[in-house]
């Protein structure tokens, strides 16, 4: 084989690549959860200022492109912690975080955005009277919010909660640019010393797509098992 | 470390010289994407599986890689092959704006193609068949039923598309053309001041997605003024 021959040698750094995709993946992927659910919670309260936060939240990191939010943390972050390494040591000349950490936040925060969005939806979504009946059996709010309003909603945001996984996957790719080691990063180096770019940035949109394969599949079933009790018999 | 106001003054003119590149990318790939996609769309519904099989595989491949794997495919990867540096596409892809173009109107108009299906899934049936029972042939259903209805009710989708490409141009800046983002990162790199130089192109994007979703919104209720509320 000599097309895929340019590739011997490179096979364990496609695959360490892969694996750091799916380490920015997961850990962006509880980030966003959690960002989506404050922010939805925050747009769904009475209060006026946690309202106002949210939809500033949600109209400044849906508006910008996600190669400068990342570029914004990454350099953002690394003027910042200079700063303040140098109060203690004046000889350090730059501190940053890893590109791992910003990298995996600026896109959790994007995709967070619009899954606030989602959320706030599917949260309407949920029958009032759910709610209700769940007050007078007397479950405080926190509760109904994790045992009545999150697994009902949750069948509601799927379909879209499925796009914005398949979106965080994507995004690991703008990661790169920042000197993260994914397959992205990998496939540069590999045509920097093989002069075949073609076939190396191929490999990883096969990749790629391997992994929105996957992910595609996933939603598919959790909707499956989400749904299963509205099942006509 | 102190937040320079002055920089962003002197620096907000060197950005603005990037978006006439912003707009150009933007508005020619999708002007491109759009047709693309009309005829992934009329490919996918024609119902025949030699046009509805490729449609799918274009639409999956397109739609499960990152634009901007898709941008250094093009880029980086297509010069490599002899034949393609010898036909008559080489003036394009040669040049990074022509690469930028075709790998965003190609991404595009996947997207694009299925936010138009959901248009045209959404025209209610009894209104074609009203067509057909008035001798309507199917392509005048198509044009003068199906196309007007599904063109409005895809403006919703399409618009959050529209923005999302603005944000893609971007990506451009990563093979050297000096878009906004481009221009940003060039003088981020002379003067290392990501925050005020960031935060100005930030906003200028914000104000820009502001215009176009106010835009589409006008549009729509423009489209829908025939429709009972």
């Amino acid at each position: 084989m000599s097309v895929l021959g340019v590739l011997d040698g490179w096979w364990d750094d496609y695959f360490w690549g892969s694996v750091v995709v799916l380490e920015v993946f997961l850990v962006a992927l509880v980030m966003m959860v959690l960002l989506g659910l404050i922010g939805s919670a925050a747009k769904l309260s009475n209060n006026r200022i946690a309202q106002k936060l949210a939809n500033a939240y949600t109209i400044v990191f849906r508006g910008t492109p996600e190669i400068l939010v990342v570029l914004l943390f990454y350099f953002g972050s690394g003027v910042t912690l200079t700063a303040f390494v140098q109060i203690f040591d004046p000889t350090v000349k730059f501190y940053d975080i890893p590109p791992f950490w910003a990298g995996s936040i600026a896109i959790a925060l994007i995709v967070g955005s619009y899954a606030t969005e989602t959320f706030r939806g599917a949260f309407l979504g949920v029958e009032v009277a759910q709610i209700e009946a769940a007050r007078a059996l007397g479950i405080s709010n926190f509760r109904t919010f994790i045992h009545v309003r999150v697994p009902e909603m949750w069948r509601l945001a799927l379909p879209s909660f499925g796009n914005h996984m398949l979106s965080l996957i994507k995004d690991t790719a703008i990661i790169s640019i920042i000197g993260l080691n994914e397959t992205l990063y990998v496939a540069e180096q590999a045509t920097g010393t093989t002069n075949k770019p073609f076939i190396m940035f191929m490999v990883v949109g096969l990749i790629y797509l391997s992994f929105s394969t996957v992910i595609t599949l996933a939603v598919m079933v959790l909707e499956k098992s989400a749904n299963k009790h509205l099942r006509s018999v | 470390m102190t937040f320079d106001f002055m920089l962003i003054f002197d620096s907000i003119p060197r950005i603005l010289t990037g978006i006439g590149m912003t707009f150009q990318l933007l508005f020619l790939s999708v002007f491109f994407a759009l047709i693309l996609a009309v005829i992934l769309l009329l490919m996918r519904i024609s119902g025949k599986w030699y046009l509805v099989i490729p449609n799918m595989i274009y639409v999956y491949i397109f739609r499960g890689t990152p634009i901007l794997v898709q941008i250094f495919i093009i880029y980086h990867g297509f010069p490599q092959f002899d034949f393609i540096r010898h036909s008559f596409l080489w003036p394009i892809f040669r040049d990074p704006f022509g690469c930028a173009v075709v790998a965003l109107a190609l991404n595009d108009s996947a997207y694009v193609s299925e936010i138009l299906r959901g248009g045209v899934l959404g025209v209610k049936k009894e209104l074609l068949e009203a067509g057909a029972a008035l001798g309507m042939k199917p392509y005048q259903r198509f044009i003068h039923i199906t196309a007007p209805i599904g063109i409005r009710l895809s403006i919703p989708a399409y618009s959050n598309d529209f923005i999302s490409m603005c944000k893609a141009t971007a990506l451009a800046s990563t093979i050297t053309l000096l878009d906004m983002m481009g221009a940003a990162r060039a003088i981020v790199s002379e003067t290392f001041a990501p925050y005020e130089i960031f935060i100005s192109v930030a906003i200028i994007y914000l104000i820009l997605t502001w215009v176009y979703q106010k835009s589409f919104g006008l549009l729509e209720k423009r489209m829908s003024r025939y429709v009972t509320q």
